[in-house]
C-alpha cells in the first residue's frame, strides 16, 4: 500500500530516514463502549530536509499520529503497538529522561490553537526560557536573553516588551510565532507542525509558512506538516501523505499527487473541487446585467463605540455596492476587514451607523425594527458554523416550521408538504426530518441551515462564510448545492469569505475589503487574474491555490505584506491610505493622503491614487 | 462517506473521537454519550441508582410518612427515654407486631418526653422535604426568569437587579436566614420564603451567566434573522437552552435547603417544637448525647445525611451527562 | 494595573458594606417583630411600653432612626457608625463593638485552623487523584467530595462527641474533653493579645493553656475539616483533571520539559480556583459555624448573633451582620489580590 515504507526493513539510520513510524496504533478507551483506534497500523518515513504534508479530513487521526511521533498521547489514549524510530532509536523504548531530552531538542512541535498551548499564567519569555534550559545548560539570565533573541528571529516587533507578555495579550498570529520560537529554540532536526496556520489570515499564513520553509531549508531540517488544506500542500510540500480512518492510504510526491491521485479518497476530494468549479461556471453568465439591482447599498458605515473611550471600531466605512437578481457577489478580506459586519448590516442584524440599504425600491435602513421583521422573509442568511446556528434542542422539522409560521400562511398538510419539498431541494433525506443538529454531520447541518434560509422564498441571501467550518470535501458539495439553488430559484447571494478558492468558483463580481474600506471592486476575472490594488495583489499572491503549476516557494518574488493587520480602532487607523506601512508600493505622499475609490477604464474601482493615475502599471498577476 | 450520521446512543467511531480532539483542542473529556437514558443509567451507575432510591424513599415518606408511622409523631407515649430494642430481636418483634397484633415496639426508642423516634423520623420528610422542595423550586423558577431577563436585556433595570442580587449574595447565608425566620415568625411558610430569598441569587447568577454564554451563539442570531421578536428569541430559543445549569443546581439546592432547614431548627430558629423535624429532633437529643442516650439524635441525623447524599448523587449523575 | 484593580475592588467592597448596612437596617424593622414587647413583656402597661419605645429610640421616624444609627444628624446625641461605633446592645447595655471584639476572634480561630488544615489535606489528595484518575485515591476522593460536600455538621459534631468523649471515656481511653468551652474551667485564660487563644498562650508563655486549648479545639476543628474538605478536594481534583488534559500541559511535555517542571505548571493553574473556593467557604463559615459553636459551647460570633436575633436586639443584629460581611469582604479581597498575582488574566 505504501511503497516507501515497505521497502525499508532495516534500521532507520541505515536507510537515511530521520523519522520512521512502523505499525503505529493508538487506542482511546471509551467509557461503556468498545475502544476506538484513532491511529491504526500507521507507517511513515521522513528523510532529512524533506517537507512532508500529512493530509486528511478531521477525525482521520492525523493530529494523534503527530503527537505519537513524540511518544505522547492526549489522555485517556494509549499507544497500543508499533514503533517510532528517530535517527535509529526507538522512541517508545527510550529511557524516560532520554525521550524527554529528545522532545524539544531534536524534534520541535508546533500545534494549532497556539493561545491555548501556552500556559495562561506565565510570561511567554519564561516559557521559552524554560524549554531552552531543559535542553541546554545555561543560566536563567542567558535563557531569558535567548528568548528575546528567538522572538526577534520569528519576526515579533519589540521583543523586549513582548517577552514579558502573557498568552492572552497576544494575537493568535503572535502566539503562533511564540510557539515557533519555542520549537526552534534548540534548532531541532525535525519539526512537526500540526495545522500551524488554522485561524490565521492568508497574508499572515504566507509570512509564517515562508519563514518556516526558509529556516528549514537553511538548517536542512525535515518538516511534517499536518493539514487539511490542499493549498498549503500544493505550495509548500515535497511529498503528500494522505491519511484516512487512522491509516495511510496514499504517499506520493506533490506533483504526482495533484496530477494523478491513486487512492479513491484522494481522487474524490480533488474531483469534487473540479466539479464545484464546473458547476459554478455553468451558472455564471446567465445574469441580466441591465436588470434593476435587487439590493443596493449606498454609503453605509458602521462604527462600534468602545466602552469608556472616545475611539470607535471602524467596522465598515462608506461602503457602496449593488446586486442584480441571481447574481453572486463575493465579499473578501481578512479578519478586521469588516466583511461580516457588512453582511449583518445589510440584514439589519446589526444596525448600520449611516447609509441606505435599498431593497427593490424601498430603503429598508429606516423602517422601524418591529415592522422590519416582516421583511426578513425576503432577506435571509446562512451562517458560518452550521452546528452553532441551529437551536440545539430543535429538530430539523421544528427549525423549518418557524420561518413558515412567521412568513407564510401554510399550515397543516400544506406546511408538511413544503417541509418535504425543502428537504428535497437541499438534498436532505426524509429520515433527517426529526433529527437534532448534533445527530447530523456538519454537511447535513449546513443543508438544514440553507433549507431554513430558503423556506420563506427569499430573493437575497447573505452567505457568511458558509463553508469555512467544513471539510474540503463537504465544502465542494455545499458550493454545488448553492449554485444549483441559485439557478433554480434565482436567488442573489452576497458571498462573504476569506477563502479565495471558493469565491473564485462561484462569484460573478468580487469586492475586496481592507480595514472596513472597499479597496477594489471588479469582475471575477479582473480581480483574480489582474488585481490592481496593492492589497488585492498581495492577498491573491498570499492565497494558496491547490495548484502545483505556480508554487509559492518556486516564485522568484514572493509578494507579501509586512507586519500584521492593525485592529480597526480610531487611533490605530493610518491618516492617509489605510495600507500605509505595509504596502510594498507606498510613497511618502500616501501617508497623509486619504484614498478615494476611483473607477478605471475597464469598469473596476480601485482605492489607490497611484493605480488611478497609472503610476502602478498592470503586471501579470502571480495567479 | 464523510456524511455519516450519528444516531442517538451509538458508540463513537474514530472520527467522532478525533473530531473532538483535533479541531477544538480545548475539549476536556471525550464525550461518550449524546442523549441520556435514565433507565440504563439507573441500571449501570450504582451511585446514581443509590441516589434515586434515597430520593424516591424520601419523597414517598413526605407523602405517606405520617400515615404509616406506628405512633402519632407528636403525641407522647408515656414511655420516656426508652432505648431501641436489640437489633437481634428486631425480626421477632417485627413478626409479633405484624402477624400477632402486638403493640409496635419503639424501633428507634423514645425521647425525653416519650415521643416515638421512629414515627418522628419517618414523618419528618413531610416538613423537611416540603420546605426544601418548595423553596428550591420557587427560587429556581423566579431566579431563572430574572437571570434570563438580566442576561438578555441589558439595561438600567436589569443592572439594578444584578447589583441587588450581588448584595444579597454578600450576606452571611445562615445569619440572614435566621433573621428572616426569627423576626417574621417561625412558621413553615416563613422558612420557605427565607430559603427562597437566600438561594435565589445563585439561580439568577447561573442563568445569567449561561444566557450570556448563549447570546453569541449562532442560533440566537439565526432566530432573529428568521424574524422572531426579541421576546420570542429570549423565551423560545435562549431560555430552554439556558436551563441545564439551574436544573443541575436544583438538586444541590434541595440538599442545602434540607441542611439549612434542619440547621435553623437545631439552633432554635426554625420550626417550633414539637413538630417532627430532623434538626429539631437532633437538637432535643443533643444534651442526652453526653449521657449516653445516643438514639435520640443518631436516627434523624442518619436520615438527613442520607437524604442530602442522595440528592447530591442524583445531581452529580445528571451533571455528568449534561456536561 | 494591579493597583487599579485593588482600588476598584476596595471601592466596590465599601459600596457593598453601605448597601448591606442599609438593607439590614430596614429589613429587621420591616419584618413582623416587636422588640419592645420582648423587653417589657406582653402584659406591660401602656406607660411601660411607651417608656421602653422611647428609650430604644423606636418612637422616631424610620429615617431618623437610620440617621441615629449612622451618626449623621443624630437626634439622640449619641455616636453612630460614622463616629466608629456600632451602638449599645438593648439587652446587655454594653458596647456592641466590644462584645463583637470578644466573640469574633473565637470564631475566626476555629474556622481559620479548620480551613488551613482542610486546604493542606485537600491539595495533595486532590492532586494525586487528579494525576491518577481511576486509582484508589481517586475513587475515595470522588465519593468523599460528593458525600462531605453538604453534610449536617451539627450532627456529625454530636456523633464525634459521643464517640470520642462519651464512648472513649466509658472505655477508659484518653478521650476528648467535654464539649463545654475553649478551656478547662480550672485554667484562667491568658490576657488577650490577638484573641486567638493558641497564639496568645504562646505569646504569654502559658504552655499549659496551649495544650488544654488545643485539646479543646481538636474536635470542633475536626468536625469542620470533616465537612469542608469535601468540596475543596472535589474542586482540586476537577481542576487537576482539567489542567492535565489541557493543551498547554501537553505542549509543555512535547517541548521536553522535565516531569517536575510540568507538575509545577499544572499546580500553578490548579491552585488559583481552589484558593477562591476556600475564601468563599471562609465567608460562609463566619456566620455558618453557629451549630458547631453551639455544640462545643465555644461562644463565638455565631452564638452571639443567634442570641441577638432571638432577643430581637436590633443594634446587635445590625452590628454582627455588618462586621461579618466586612470580614468576609476583606477575605475575598485578599484572595482576589493573590489570585490576580497568580493569574494575570484576572486584573486587566
Amino acid at each position: 500500500m505504501v511503497a516507501e515504507t515497505n521497502e525499508s526493513t532495516v534500521a532507520g539510520s541505515s536507510t537515511g530516514n530521520i523519522l520512521e513510524a512502523r505499525d503505529l496504533s493508538v487506542r482511546f478507551p471509551i467509557v461503556d463502549g468498545p475502544d476506538v483506534y484513532a491511529v491504526r497500523n500507521f507507517n511513515l518515513a521522513v528523510k532529512p530536509g524533506e517537507f512532508v504534508g500529512l493530509m486528511g479530513e478531521p477525525g482521520c487521526g492525523k493530529s494523534t499520529a503527530a503527537m505519537a511521533f513524540l511518544g505522547l498521547v492526549r489522555p485517556p489514549g494509549v499507544i497500543e503497538s508499533g514503533k517510532v524510530d528517530f535517527l535509529g532509536n526507538d522512541i517508545f523504548k527510550m529511557e524516560e529522561e532520554a525521550a524527554r531530552q529528545m522532545r524539544g531538542r531534536d524534534i520541535g512541535m508546533i500545534v494549532q490553537n497556539p493561545r491555548y498551548s501556552l500556559h495562561p499564567m506565565m510570561r511567554v519569555g519564561d516559557q521559552i526560557a524554560n524549554v531552552y534550559r531543559a535542553h541546554n545548560d545555561v543560566s536563567k539570565k542567558d535563557a531569558w536573553n535567548h528568548a528575546i533573541d528567538m522572538l526577534r528571529m520569528v519576526g515579533i516587533n519589540d521583543p523586549d516588551r513582548r517577552v514579558k507578555a502573557y498568552a492572552h495579550e497576544l494575537s493568535s498570529g503572535m502566539a503562533q510565532r511564540v510557539l515557533i520560537a519555542i520549537a526552534l529554540s534548540s534548532t531541532p532536526k525535525l519539526l512537526i507542525a500540526d495545522e500551524p496556520t488554522s485561524g490565521l489570515d492568508v497574508t499572515i499564513q504566507a509570512q509564517f509558512l515562508d519563514q518556516m520553509w526558509d529556516s528549514c531549508r537553511q538548517t536542512n531540517s525535515a518538516v511534517v506538516l499536518v493539514t487539511q488544506d490542499l493549498g498549503i500542500v500544493a505550495n509548500y510540500c515535497d511529498r503528500v501523505v494522505i491519511m484516512h480512518e487512522g491509516t495511510i492510504v496514499e504517499d506520493a510526491d506533490v506533483y504526482t499527487f495533484f496530477k494523478s491521485p491513486q487512492h479513491e479518497y484522494s481522487r474524490r476530494i480533488l474531483n469534487l473541487q473540479r466539479e464545484a468549479q464546473e458547476a459554478g461556471e455553468s451558472v455564471l453568465g446567465k445574469i441580466d446585467r441591465n436588470a434593476a439591482p435587487i439590493v443596493e447599498v449606498k454609503d453605509m458605515s458602521k462604527l462600534f463605540p468602545i466602552r469608556a473611550s472616545e475611539s470607535k471600531v471602524h467596522a465598515a466605512e462608506h461602503v457602496d455596492f449593488e446586486l442584480r437578481p441571481g447574481e453572486c457577489l463575493g465579499l473578501v478580506g481578512e479578519s478586521g476587514s469588516g466583511k461580516t459586519t457588512i453582511g449583518r448590516c445589510v440584514l439589519r442584524l446589526v444596525e448600520p451607523t449611516q447609509g441606505e440599504i435599498i431593497f427593490r425600491d424601498r430603503n429598508i435602513a429606516d423602517i422601524r425594527r418591529n415592522e422590519f421583521r416582516k421583511f426578513r422573509g425576503n432577506l435571509q442568511i446562512v451562517f458560518q458554523d452550521p452546528l452553532d446556528s441551529l437551536n440545539p434542542r430543535w429538530t430539523v422539522h421544528q427549525v423549518l416550521s418557524e420561518p413558515l409560521k412567521l412568513h407564510t400562511e401554510l399550515s397543516g398538510q400544506a406546511k408538511e408538504d413544503r417541509i418535504s419539498e425543502l428537504l428535497d431541494l437541499v438534498g436532505l433525506e426524509p429520515s433527517m426530518r426529526f433529527a437534532l443538529p448534533r445527530e447530523m454531520s456538519a454537511g447535513r447541518q449546513q443543508r438544514a441551515s440553507i433549507a431554513r434560509a430558503i423556506a420563506s422564498n427569499p430573493d437575497f441571501i447573505v452567505l457568511d462564510e458558509p463553508t469555512s467550518a467544513l471539510t474540503p470535501e463537504t465544502t465542494a458539495e455545499i458550493i454545488r448545492l448553492l449554485m444549483d439553488l441559485s439557478a433554480k430559484l434565482g436567488i442573489a447571494y452576497l458571498f462573504i469569505s476569506h477563502d479565495l478558492t471558493t469565491v473564485k468558483y462561484i462569484c460573478h463580481r468580487v469586492v475586496v475589503l481592507y480595514l472596513g474600506q472597499i479597496v477594489e471592486v471588479g469582475t471575477k476575472d479582473q480581480v483574480f487574474n489582474h488585481p490592481r490594488h496593492p492589497y488585492s495583489r498581495a492577498l491573491l499572491a498570499s492565497h494558496l491555490f491547490p495548484d502545483t503549476t505556480n508554487r509559492r516557494v518556486d516564485r522568484a518574488v514572493r509578494e507579501t505584506l509586512e507586519g500584521e493587520i492593525p485592529s480597526p480602532i480610531t487611533e490605530n487607523l493610518p491618516k492617509g491610505c489605510y495600507l500605509y506601512g505595509r504596502c510594498p508600493s507606498q510613497v511618502d505622499k500616501c501617508r497623509d493622503m486619504p484614498q478615494e475609490l476611483a473607477v478605471l477604464d475597464d469598469g473596476r474601482s480601485v482605492r489607490c491614487w497611484r493605480v488611478a493615475e497609472g503610476d502602478l502599471p498592470e503586471e501579470p498577476a502571480a495567479h | 462517506m464523510n456524511e455519516t450520521t450519528n444516531p442517538p446512543g451509538h458508540t463513537p467511531t474514530p472520527e467522532d473521537i478525533d473530531q473532538h480532539i483535533e479541531p477544538h483542542m480545548m475539549i476536556e473529556t471525550v464525550p461518550t454519550k449524546r442523549k441520556i437514558d435514565l433507565v440504563r443509567k439507573f441500571k449501570e451507575e450504582k451511585l446514581f441508582a443509590f441516589g434515586v432510591t434515597i430520593v424516591a424513599l424520601a419523597i414517598f415518606l413526605a407523602f405517606f410518612g405520617p400515615v404509616i408511622s406506628p405512633y402519632d409523631p407528636n403525641f407522647a407515649t408515656g414511655n420516656v427515654s426508652v432505648g431501641p430494642p436489640n437489633i437481634l430481636d428486631w425480626p421477632g418483634l417485627f413478626i409479633d407486631t405484624v402477624f400477632l397484633g402486638a403493640d409496635p415496639p419503639h424501633w428507634f426508642g423514645t425521647d425525653n418526653s416519650g415521643l416515638d423516634i421512629f414515627s418522628r423520623t419517618i414523618s419528618a420528610p413531610r416538613t423537611d422535604l416540603q420546605i426544601a422542595l418548595i423553596a428550591a423550586l420557587l427560587s429556581m423558577a423566579v431566579g431563572t426568569i430574572l437571570g434570563l431577563l438580566a442576561g438578555f436585556f441589558k439595561n438600567f433595570l436589569t443592572e439594578i437587579l444584578m447589583r441587588t442580587s450581588d448584595l444579597l449574595q454578600a450576606f452571611p447565608v445562615f445569619i440572614t436566614a435566621m433573621i428572616l425566620v426569627a423576626l417574621s415568625g417561625r412558621s413553615t411558610g416563613n422558612i420557605v420564603v427565607a430559603l427562597t430569598i437566600v438561594y435565589m441569587p445563585i439561580f439568577i447568577r447561573l442563568t445569567r451567566a449561561e444566557v450570556l454564554g448563549q447570546m453569541p451563539r449562532g442560533y440566537v442570531e439565526a432566530a432573529r434573522a428568521v424574524g422572531n421578536s426579541e421576546f420570542a428569541v429570549a423565551f423560545r430559543h435562549v431560555l430552554p437552552n439556558s436551563l441545564v445549569p439551574s436544573l443541575i443546581q436544583l438538586s444541590t439546592t434541595v440538599g442545602f435547603a434540607i441542611l439549612l432547614t434542619s440547621g435553623l431548627s437545631f439552633v432554635g430558629a426554625g420550626v417550633r417544637p414539637p413538630t417532627a423535624e430532623w434538626g429539631l429532633m437532633i437538637a432535643l437529643g443533643a444534651p442526652q448525647i453526653i449521657l449516653g442516650e445516643w438514639w435520640q439524635s443518631i436516627f434523624p441525623g442518619v436520615a438527613i445525611s442520607l437524604t442530602i447524599f442522595g440528592f447530591a448523587a442524583v445531581g452529580h449523575g445528571l451533571e455528568e451527562d449534561y456536561r | 494595573m494591579v493597583w487599579r484593580f485593588i482600588a476598584k475592588r476596595v471601592v466596590i467592597a465599601l459600596l457593598q458594606l453601605i448597601g448591606i448596612s442599609l438593607v439590614v437596617f430596614f429589613l429587621i424593622r420591616g419584618l413582623d417583630a416587636d422588640p419592645v414587647a420582648r423587653i417589657v413583656g406582653l402584659n406591660a402597661t401602656a406607660e411601660a411600653v411607651k417608656q421602653a419605645t422611647e428609650s430604644l429610640g423606636l418612637h422616631e421616624a424610620k429615617l431618623q432612626q437610620l440617621a441615629n444609627y449612622l451618626g449623621i444628624f443624630s437626634s439622640s446625641g449619641k455616636d453612630g457608625i460614622m463616629q466608629g461605633t456600632l451602638g449599645e446592645s438593648w439587652v446587655t447595655g454594653s458596647s456592641i463593638l466590644e462584645e463583637v471584639a470578644r466573640f469574633l476572634p473565637i470564631t475566626l480561630e476555629l474556622i481559620t485552623y479548620s480551613l488551613i488544615i482542610a486546604f493542606l489535606m485537600a491539595m495533595p489528595l486532590g492532586m494525586s487523584s487528579g494525576t491518577r484518575p481511576g486509582g484508589f485515591a481517586d475513587r475515595f476522593t470522588f465519593v468523599w467530595g460528593l458525600f462531605a460536600g453538604s453534610q449536617p455538621e451539627f450532627w456529625w459534631g454530636l456523633m464525634f462527641v459521643f464517640v470520642f468523649f462519651f464512648l472513649f471515656q466509658q472505655a477508659g481511653w484518653p478521650s476528648a474533653p467535654a464539649p463545654l468551652g475553649r478551656l478547662n474551667p480550672f485554667l484562667t485564660a491568658p490576657e488577650s493579645i490577638t484573641g486567638f487563644i493558641l497564639i496568645d498562650a504562646v505569646l504569654r508563655g502559658r504552655f499549659d493553656v496551649w495544650l488544654d486549648a488545643a485539646h479543646h479545639l481538636m474536635l470542633p476543628v475536626f468536625t469542620l475539616v470533616f465537612v469542608i474538605s469535601g468540596p475543596i478536594v472535589k474542586m482540586v481534583r476537577q481542576n487537576m483533571l482539567r489542567v492535565l488534559r489541557s493543551d498547554y500541559i501537553l505542549y509543555a511535555r512535547s517541548a521536553g520539559l522535565s516531569r517536575n517542571k510540568v507538575a509545577r505548571y499544572a499546580l500553578r493553574a490548579a491552585l488559583a480556583p481552589a484558593m477562591t473556593l476556600t475564601a468563599i467557604i471562609y465567608g460562609f463559615l463566619l456566620g455558618g459555624a453557629v451549630p458547631v459553636e453551639l455544640i462545643y459551647s465555644l461562644g463565638g460570633i455565631g452564638e452571639y448573633s443567634i442570641r441577638s436575633i432571638l432577643n430581637l436586639d436590633f443594634p446587635a443584629i445590625q452590628g454582627t451582620v455588618l462586621i461579618i460581611a466586612m470580614v468576609s469582604l476583606v477575605i475575598y479581597l485578599v484572595i482576589d489580590i493573590l489570585h490576580a498575582f497568580l493569574d494575570p488574566r484576572i486584573a486587566f
